[in-house]
This record gives C-alpha cells, structure tokens and sequence, in this order.
C-alpha cells in the first residue's frame, strides 16, 4: 500500500505545476521584447549588426542619436557643426556620468574615437576610425571640441548615433571578455545580467541626463525558432514581439490579443549580376531581359505572402541618394524574349546563381522562384544556395555569376554603399568588398568618385541621386527586388505604448506602460 | 584475480577513449576548414584586406592547419581550450556556466521518460490486448518515429499555446545555488518551464523503455518462477513487481545509462526550440557566429561525457552480473 500514495502525489504535484500559478500578471513594471536575432557581444563597438547596435544602444549613448523615424538628434553632444571641410565641432553635454559614477568628459570621446581603430577583438568600426585625424578641446574648453577626418567626410555625422562613447578608466582597466560581458555606458538602462542566447536584463537609470525612463526593468529575449516566437506573444509570456515569421503571419493577426505593426524595411533584396566582358549578361539587353523576366508581384504575394514591397534600387526613402523618380521595368516576358533574341540567345542560356538560404526571409524560395521565372523565357538557372557561413566568404572572391544579396546603410549614405557593393574591386583601396561579381563600370565608378569629393551636402546628395539613377536604369547595375517588411506584434490591453523604428533597434527609453 | 583484471580493463578503456577524442578533435579540426572562414565575420563588413589578414594572424589562422591542429592539443591536455573568438573568455568558463542548465533537462528528460516508460509499460503488458494497451503503444510508436522538433512544436503548440497549461519556452526563474550553479529545480515557476522540453527530449526515450519493459513484461510473466509465485497464491502487485519487473528492469536500466550522455550531449534541437539556456544552445549560436574554439571544446567535452558514462556502465554492468568478465 505504499506506492499509491506516491503515485498520488506525483499527480498533485504535476496538476498544482500545469494548472497553478498559470495567472502569473503581477503589477507591471517590466517590459519584456523577444527578438529574432540574438546580439553578440556587450563590446558596444564589436559587432556593428544591428541586432547587436540596436539592443546596446540601451546601455550606451553617441553623441547623436536617432529617434523612430531615423532623425539625427543630439545625445552626448548638445550641437554640432561641420567648420571646415575636415573639421566637426560638437558642444558636449555637461553634468552626465556613467553607469559606473565615473563623469563624462571630452577625454571619453577621444578615448572612444581612438578604440574605433583597434582591430579584432576590440572593434568592428575600423574603417570608420581610419577616418579620424584628431579629437582636441578648442581652446581650452573641455565641453567644446573638434574632431578631424583625413577626408573630407560628408556622412560623419551621420554615423555617430552608432559610434558608442565609453568609459575611458573602466575600459582601460578591464579587459577586453570583461568589457564584452559587463558594458558601463551612459544610457538610460543600466546593465543587470546577460545569458548570451538567452536573455539580457536592464534596470532604469534613475540619473539618466534627460530623466528616468518610464519604464523600471527591460528584458530582451532572442527566440531564434519562429514557432517558438510565436507561442511566446500569444501566451503572452513576452510584452512586444519583433520579426513575425511570415509563415505565421496570419496566425499572429487573426489573435484578438495581439495587434500587429507593420513597416517598410530599410533592407532591400536585389540581385548581382556579372558583366565581364564574354558572359551574356554583360550584354545590357540581357539584363534588361533578366529585369523584365521577373514577377516581382508574385514574388511578393507567393514567396513572401504579401510580406514585402517592390522596390526600383538598393536605397530605402531616408538614404541620402535614394531616388523617388527611379521606376521598375515593367514585367514583360514577351519583351524579355524579344531582347534576347536581339541579343544573339534566342534559346537562352544557362547561368549558375548563388545565394544564402539562411540568411534573409525566404532567401531560399525567392531563389527558386526566380529561376522557375526565368526559365520560362528560356534561361536555364542553376541554383546553388547555402548557409550564409559558406556563401559570404565566397562572396568575398568577387567570382559569382550571379546572386542574391540584401543591403541596407547603417550610416544613411548611399555613396558608402555603393563604394562596397558596386564600385569596380579594389582591394587596397577597400573598394568593392562586397561586389560579389566583380560588376565593373568607368563610368560608374567615375561618378562616385567625384560625389565623395563634394563638400555641401545638398549638391552631393543630387549627385548620389545621379549616380543611383544612372546605375539602375542605364547600366541596370543591379536587379532590384523588394524592400522587406518589419514586423512586430504587441499584446493588448498591457497598456504598452511602442513605435517601430525605421532602423530596428530595440530602444526600451522610448516605450511606456500605462497604469 | 578479477580486481586486477577490471584495472587492467579500465586503464585500457581509458587509453582507447584517448585515441577517440584524438580522432574526434582531428575531425573537428578538418571540418573547419570547410565551415566558412571566422576571420571574415569577426573583422567586420567594412574591413579591408589588409585588415583581415591582421585579424587572421592576431587568431593564429595564418598558420598551417597541422600546427594549428597541435598547439590546439598541446594546450588542451593542459585543459586550455584558448578563448572564443567572440566574446573573449576562456571557452571552458563559457561552457561550464551553461553546462547545468542542460544537465538538469537532461536529469528531468530521464526521469520522466524512467517514471512514465516503466509504468506504462507495466500497465500496457497487464493486459496486452486491451484498449488501453493498444492506445499505449501506437502511442509509443509516434514518440519513436517524430522527429523532436515536431514533437517540440506540437507540445507548444497544445500545452503552451491552446491550453495554456505550460510555459512555451525559456528556462523560467533559477536560483543560484554555487557559484554559476543556477538552477530551476527549487522555483516554481523554473519546474513549470522545465516540463515541455523534458518531455521533447525525453520522448524518444520513453517510448523505447516502455517497449523494453513491456516487452521484458510480457516474458517475464511466462517464466516459470513467475508461474511458481502465481501459484503461491502471491498477490499481483508482488509477483508483477517483486518478481517479474525486478528481473526486467536490469537491461532497462543499462539503456537509461547509456542514452544518460546523449541527452546531455544531444539537446541542442530541444534546447534550440524552447531557447533553453544550455550548452547546446551556446554550440548553436557559436556556430552561426562561426566561433571554433568553442565548437571544437564543446564536442570535445560531449564525446568525453559519453565516454565517461558508457565506461561506468561497462564496469557497473560487470558488477551487477558476474556472468561478464573483463578480458
């Protein structure tokens, strides 16, 4: 008679785990965010992804930074000025200390500027600390100073909402596994725990420059698997969802508990294509005929179920050189045919294409899309896809026929794209890293040029305008796609308030709950 | 004579686990050299050539694949496994602050899948016609035959997200125990989280012990001792389980030991779905963020797991049934 008892209480205790403490709603004081992809590191300049910036961005500060909608506004530095062609001014705030109680003073900034230079392990902005001559008081003031670039840099401060200042003394101090688990930084959330892959924890900084922010502790939770990301927002378990999987799209938004927000990506999807001389798709009408030869809208509605945007170039709207006027060839196969023919393969050809299939949404299937497309004008497309570890470093040998690749510019600035993604290969110059093909155009590479060397930012912004419409409609450089689409779901009746940002940083200051 | 002999065999399963773990970080090591180059991801997009190749040499990958291969040896006999390439600290300390989050799924899996296998499979030889017994083994046959991600996605899906009985993912509240010994075993809420992904891993486990025992059952209760005990006029519960399940329990329990290591070891698809902060967890994530020293530590730490084990039981076996000798 002894084992019944037992088995009776292992029931108990099973039914008080499943049925109990299910109603777990205490009074709110935390919001928790889950997230698609987990950040790297706490080192705010180790990894310049923005999964890894936007969640930082909590702990640390620029001097600028950017608010919802992508406007540059001050932060560590109350105004700034470009003097001279070289030379940026900046009146740094007085009165703010690190998490740590250290104050903040101009010697951070020079210390953080300098950092940017360090190699791997310590920081991921190199090229964008190459830039930096010199970070000096003027005239003795330690609140006002100037910050020279070797070249005249138009986007400069463009890029410092992501150019996070740190502590000089504990950064010195400690070392560099310790910076990258333990951050002290400026901003408005205060560092508490980090299991990598796991969870990170943020408690309000109560002497936060600009007043506490209204919401007392923040958890950021990465959920990689999309089923699993979606059981998170609809039990609730999580305040505010990012990257709904598209294939649970409709799942999400048919829950009377969540309300989905929807926005256009930053990120546009394209295609690469080589034009050395010899290869048919170095031949223009070819590669209209390619352009032309994808439905771009069953595309959309098929692969990404009505989760994306067409777009007509690489650039999203707030890019300095994005192009309003730039139209997409129509889709036309019948056309596509014809300028086949014209151009000597009226029985097509075969292209290799390559591509990630873990890297973008629906990587994989656009792919196969597209080649059932294009087949059916008569070009035979053989397709390699594969992980995203394998297929960038070949990327990286500029040897690809043809490919896919997704872009957006983290500094606003279509011209620093354009010199990594299309600017004919040149390694010692860093020009071209990214030029998966080794698309070469004088011309092209001619415009750029002389755009970097404009000072007035209106003129160089007409001349990127230029550029980005000769590229895609004289030269079709590249076959645009679509821009993705961001998605977040948000559990009603929680009383949270939470704008999407163009940029997807997850910044916790910015959301509220209402009591 | 037999003490002399278990030493004897023990020291030679040793030097033979030696010789796998060599083969196993030699594979590991070959493998590399095909799973994408860390430098490119580690130095950054905008970095150029010239920075690359610094990064390259700072990491030793510069250097030709054998002597890589050696030093990576000569400092892990010391128990150096070097630093992971993203988060700069030592690989083991990594390791070991996620190791007991996957041991105690790995515990709750095999204590589950022990408790429910062996009184299910009880319960289905009983009566092995039965409605019952029938229900229980075509169920036994889907936990063999789903992959566990489905079996994952299912129970999120019923349990977590229809019922909302159970948390859907997440390792809950812990409490620190020792040093970074966190564990789920005294909260509530923790023992909450850790019913579904138990359950996943534990799945294909438990349908094979139930079958075991179930099978074991329904020939044990043909034996003559068990007819001898029935005569006796003995009641059920002491012939079924002083007699019969006593006897059945021996090959049982050798396989419970056995899969003990490769649900620590093989968790990752578990841990993966329901974000379990274990150590397979961190493989997966080393691995997108193409960080080696720590997946070659990791597999290194796996196989040693496994060997372990699999030696304890040989000798335990030995121990139980003197009919086995160690030559």
């Amino acid at each position: 008679m002894k084992r019944i008892p037992l088995l009776v209480m292992m029931g108990i205790l099973i039914l008080g785990l499943v049925g109990g403490l299910s109603v777990s709603s205490v009074a709110k004081d935390t919001i928790v965010v889950a997230v698609g992809a987990p950040p790297q590191t706490m080192n705010p300049h180790g990894s310049d992804s923005d999964c890894n910036l936007g969640v930082v961005a909590n702990i640390f500060e620029g001097l600028l930074q950017r608010d919802t909608s992508g406007t540059l506004l001050p932060a560590l530095a109350t105004s700034w000025e470009r003097v001279n062609e070289l030379t940026w001014q900046f009146h740094l705030r007085q009165g703010v200390k690190f998490h740590n109680g250290n104050d903040f003073t101009w010697e951070d900034v020079k210390y953080t500027m300098e950092r940017l230079r360090i190699p791997y392990p310590v920081s991921e902005f190199l090229a964008f600390g190459g830039l930096i001559v010199s970070v000096e008081t003027v005239e003795g003031n330690p609140w006002i100073i100037d910050i020279v670039t070797t070249t005249p840099t138009s986007y400069f401060d463009q890029n410092l909402h992501q150019v996070f200042i740190m502590d000089k003394e504990s950064t010195e101090s400690r070392s560099i596994g310790e910076i990258g688990q333990y951050p002290i930084g400026t901003g408005a959330y205060k560092f508490v725990e980090w299991i990598k892959g796991s969870y990170l924890k943020l408690e309000a900084n109560e002497d936060y420059w600009d007043g506490p922010p209204s919401v007392k502790y923040a958890e950021l939770r990465p959920v990689t698997e999309p089923s699993t990301r979606v059981a998170a927002i609809a039990t609730g378990e999580v305040d505010v969802l990012q990257d709904i999987p598209v294939e649970l799209f409709d799942t999400v938004a048919k829950n009377a508990n969540l309300e989905v927000v929807t926005r256009p990506a930053r990120r546009s999807i394209w295609l690469g294509l080589r034009n050395e001389p010899g290869f048919p798709t170095s031949d223009i009408r070819v590669r209209k005929a390619i352009y032309m030869a994808i439905n771009e809208d069953e595309i959309i509605e098929k692969v990404m179920f009505g989760h994306a945007f067409p777009c007509a170039q690489i650039p999203d709207p707030p890019t300095v050189g994005y192009d309003a006027s730039i139209e997409r060839l129509p889709y036309d196969p019948e056309m596509a045919k014809q300028l086949l023919a014209e151009a000597g393969y009226p029985d097509g050809f075969k292209i290799k294409f390559t591509g990630p299939n873990d890297r973008y949404v629906r990587d994989e299937q656009i792919a196969q899309a597209l080649a059932s497309q294009l087949a059916k004008v008569g070009i035979e497309v053989e397709l390699d896809t594969k992980p995203k570890a394998v297929y960038f470093p070949e990327m990286d040998e500029h040897g690809l026929d043809f490919y896919l690749l997704g872009w957006f510019d983290g500094s606003y600035d279509f011209g620093r794209s354009f010199t990594k993604l299309l600017h004919s290969v040149d390694a010692e110059a860093g020009f071209g890293g990214l030029n998966g093909s080794s698309y070469k155009s004088i011309a092209l590479d001619r415009l750029l040029e002389a755009s970097a060397e404009i000072v007035d930012p209106a003129l160089r912004g007409e001349a990127l305008r230029l550029l980005n419409k000769v590229a895609m409609q004289e030269k079709i450089a590249i076959i645009p796609l679509h821009y993705q689409e961001d998605s977040y779901a948000i559990y009603k009746g929680r009383g949270i308030s939470f704008t999407p940002r163009s940029d997807t940083w997850i910044v916790f200051k910015e959301m509220s709950i209402e009591k | 004579m037999s003490l002399f002999l278990m030493f004897a065999y023990i020291v030679r399963r040793i030097a033979q686990s030696f010789i796998v773990l060599l083969a196993v970080s030699l594979i590991c090591f070959a493998i590399f050299q095909f799973m994408g180059d860390p430098v490119l991801t580690l130095a950054g997009r905008y970095a150029t050539q010239a920075q690359q190749d610094l990064v390259r040499k700072t990491l030793g990958l510069d250097r030709p694949f054998y002597t890589q291969y050696f030093s990576f040896i000569a400092n892990a006999i010391r128990g150096d496994f070097g630093l992971s390439y993203v988060t700069q600290v030592p690989v083991l300390r990594l390791i070991f602050e996620r190791l007991p989050a996957s041991i105690e799924l790995a515990i709750t899996a095999m204590f589950l899948s022990l408790f429910l296998g062996i009184t299910l499979g009880v319960v289905s030889s009983l009566k092995p016609h039965s409605l019952g017994s029938r229900v229980i083994m075509t169920g036994s046959l889907f936990g063999i035959s789903l992959p566990t991600f489905l079996v994952g996605i299912l129970l999120i899906l019923v349990l977590g997200v229809s019922l909302r009985a159970l948390p859907p993912f997440g390792r809950g509240r812990v409490i620190k125990v020792i040093g970074n010994w966190r564990t789920g075993f005294l909260t509530i809420d923790g023992l909450r989280h850790l019913i579904l992904p138990a359950l996943t891993l534990g799945m294909y486990q438990l349908a094979v012990l139930l079958r075991l025992t179930r099978g074991g059952m329904l020939e044990a209760l043909q034996e003559d001792y068990t007819r001898t005990a029935w005569a006796k006029g003995l009641s059920q519960r002491i012939v079924m389980f002083k007699h019969a399940l006593r006897n059945v329990l021996i090959p049982v329990v050798t396989i419970a030991g056995l899969q003990m290591g490769e649900l620590i070891a093989f968790s990752i698809v578990t841990e993966s779905i329901f974000q379990w902060p274990g150590s397979g967890n961190l493989l997966l994530t080393s691995i997108y963020e193409t960080d080696h020293p720590v997946i070659v530590a990791y597999v290194m730490i796996t196989a040693l797991i496994v060997l372990t084990i699999n030696i304890f039981i040989d000798i335990l076996y030995g121990i139980l049934n003197p009919k086995i000798s160690y030559d």
